[in-house]
């Protein structure tokens, strides 16, 4: 019984001692130790727009030694391969896979460790003959396409493709009294709008609608506070990760430029106290 | 991680001449065949690039989608009686769970840590073909098929703990359909660079060309969220027997198979309590296996 009473009664009295602070802190008789009280902090959205990887990274010497030392590991251990399953006796496929099967071999336990040959030097160069027969039919004009963009030799920071094996994220330029500054697309919120709300609406207004987009979750992934200034109200930025699927960034005004970086170039951009607030944000991928 | 353009001199694919046996090594008495110094194990022997995925994009993401903001640690959980007295020398080594079960379903999940951020563990494929019962010998085609699909063999590449394919024996005995210890069916555990390359043929090669497949069903909103498969972290799909044309493995010699055989597929995360298998959901769908509402 006391219970549900209790909750009410406190919500008065909490409610009376605030309409009597407000009344203190009137103009017209200031308390003589009230705090000073800072102004409203501004809260502002951004959205770290990332590029996912395109490419698988290239292992480095250390892996392929690796990776090459336990192939050789599998070969010896592997259970035996039902080949007799798979491709029928004497067929042209079967001649096709033991080729490649030797040639395997070769590689793994060089020249001296390859399996005896009990075939006759006449069903050999019939295989032989079968294997380049096909080798002419199945030849195809496709190349694989290099894992070096042209936009990677030309610094070409606007472009998507580049650095195919790394994030990239995208760095606006936006002008700060006489200079300018690089960081990721900022927007301030508006009385009663939701943060995530916020983010969208303001990183469609500045980078444009010709992409498609998709904020990866309604919780901020990171805030940052820059150093107080005693004059200004306190920033407050909240960050939001997207994701870039298609198109491209067209910067508003007052934006000056765009770039799309890995996370040690924007080391190099970014003021930087901005650089330790958003550093752990980054994918060192 | 930067990778920078390396020079390499020597061949890598190429080791050097194996040092002289000076001592020999031990046999197994069995086999008679040597037992070496260290233990060799097969690990991974390439890069996999839906695991890289995960690193590069995913874990990120469905940590970001998944987080629950907890402020302070947890409130101790309420001391529930347990069903006997536990100072009842009957009652000390017997199972007293506490009254009123021990409310699995709605156990909360474990805060959010870097540790536990969900991640697909293993994936389970299994199939029960009905005219083993009449003669075992009909699971052959399927064995062979589970085999070509995954490429698991039992303790391949030396790894112990690999099972392969396994006969699944019926359990209990059902009138007129199954009995206790009869081989019935087959099922894989994959886990590591396989169970990626298995879910890498199933989302590129045989999902896109099913017809009629809009993509898995959710469950109606209305389904409980505490239900033990709700809890579990387990996906689960099924694929008619039409789909096993499609995978790769099994395309390039389809008529070696007597027939096709359907399968049950369960992606199975380290997500465990309330609303574990949304999770779930959420990693799989980043490893683009689509989801529809009816």
């Amino acid at each position: 019984m006391s219970v549900p009473l209790a909750r009410p009664c406190r919500r008065a009295a909490h409610l009376v001692s605030r309409s009597l602070a407000t009344a203190a802190v009137s103009p017209s008789s200031p308390p003589p130790h009230a705090p000073h009280k800072s102004p409203k902090p501004v809260l502002y959205t951004s959205v770290i727009l990332n590029r996912s990887p395109i490419l698988t990274p290239s292992p480095t010497t250390f892996e392929r030694a690796f990776y090459a030392y336990q192939q050789r590991i599998r070969r010896a251990l592997h259970n035996p391969f039902p080949s007799e399953f798979y491709f029928k006796q004497g067929s042209l496929l079967e001649a096709h896979y033991n080729a490649e099967e030797r040639a395997r071999e070769r590689v793994a336990w060089g020249p001296k460790y390859a399996r005896e040959e009990d075939v006759s030097p006449e069903k050999r160069a019939a295989e032989q003959a079968a294997l380049d027969q096909t080798e002419m039919q199945e030849q195809s004009d496709d190349k694989l396409v290099s894992r070096v963009h042209p936009s990677d030799a030309a610094r070409d920071y606007h472009s998507l493709d580049r650095k195919g094996r790394r994030n990239l994220y995208l760095l606006v330029e936006r002008p700060s009294g006489a200079s300018s500054v690089w960081e990721f697309p900022r927007g301030e919120t508006q009385q009663g709008e939701l943060l995530h709300q916020a983010a969208h609406r303001d990183f469609h207004a500045q980078c444009g609608n010709h992409m498609d987009t998709w904020i990866v979750a309604r919780k901020p992934i990171g805030v940052y506070k820059p150093p107080a200034l005693e004059t200004s109200p306190e920033d407050i930025t909240f960050f939001f990760k997207a994701h870039i699927m298609a198109g491209q960034v067209r910067p508003q005004l007052p934006l000056k430029d765009f770039v799309w970086v890995t996370k040690q170039e924007i080391e190099k951009r970014v003021k930087k106290d901005y650089w330790q607030g958003v550093k752990d944000m980054l994918s060192d991928h | 991680m930067p990778h920078t353009p390396q020079r390499v001199a020597r061949s890598l694919t190429r080791f050097g001449r194996p040092p002289p046996v000076k001592k020999p090594l031990h046999r197994n008495w069995r086999t008679r065949l040597p037992i070496p110094h260290v233990p060799i194990l097969g690990r991974e022997f390439a890069p996999c690039r839906l695991e890289t995925h995960y690193h590069a994009t995913l874990a990120e993401d469905t940590m970001y989608m998944t987080y629950i903001h907890e402020a302070g640690p947890r409130p101790p959980p309420r001391q529930i009686r347990l069903t006997y007295d536990p100072s009842n020398p009957y009652a000390r080594f017997r199972a007293n769970p506490p009254v009123g079960g021990d409310q699995l379903g709605k156990k909360p999940p474990p805060p959010d840590s870097p540790s536990n951020v969900i991640r697909l563990e293993k994936i389970v494929i299994h199939s029960f073909l009905k005219t083993a019962i009449v003669s075992r010998s009909n699971l052959l085609g399927l064995i062979m098929a589970l085999r070509a699909l995954t490429g698991e063999t039992e303790k391949g590449a030396g790894k112990h703990a690999v099972k392969g394919v396994e006969v699944v024996y019926g359990k209990k005995s059902v009138g007129g359909w199954i009995r206790p210890d009869i081989p019935v069916g087959a099922k894989v555990e994959l886990r590591g660079a396989p169970m990626y390359d298995f879910l890498a043929q199933l989302v590129e090669f045989v999902l896109p060309r099913l017809k009629d497949f809009p993509g898995i069903l959710l469950p109606p909103p209305a389904a409980s969220d505490h239900s033990p498969s709700a809890v579990s972290g387990v996906v689960s799909i099924g694929l008619t027997p039409t789909a096993m044309q499609f995978f790769p493995g099994i395309e390039v010699n389809l008529d070696a198979y007597p027939r096709s055989y359907g399968m049950h597929i369960h992606f199975v995360t380290n997500a465990t309590g309330v609303g574990a298998e949304n999770r779930a959901r959420a990693l799989m769908s980043g490893f683009q296996l689509p989801f529809t509402r009816r």
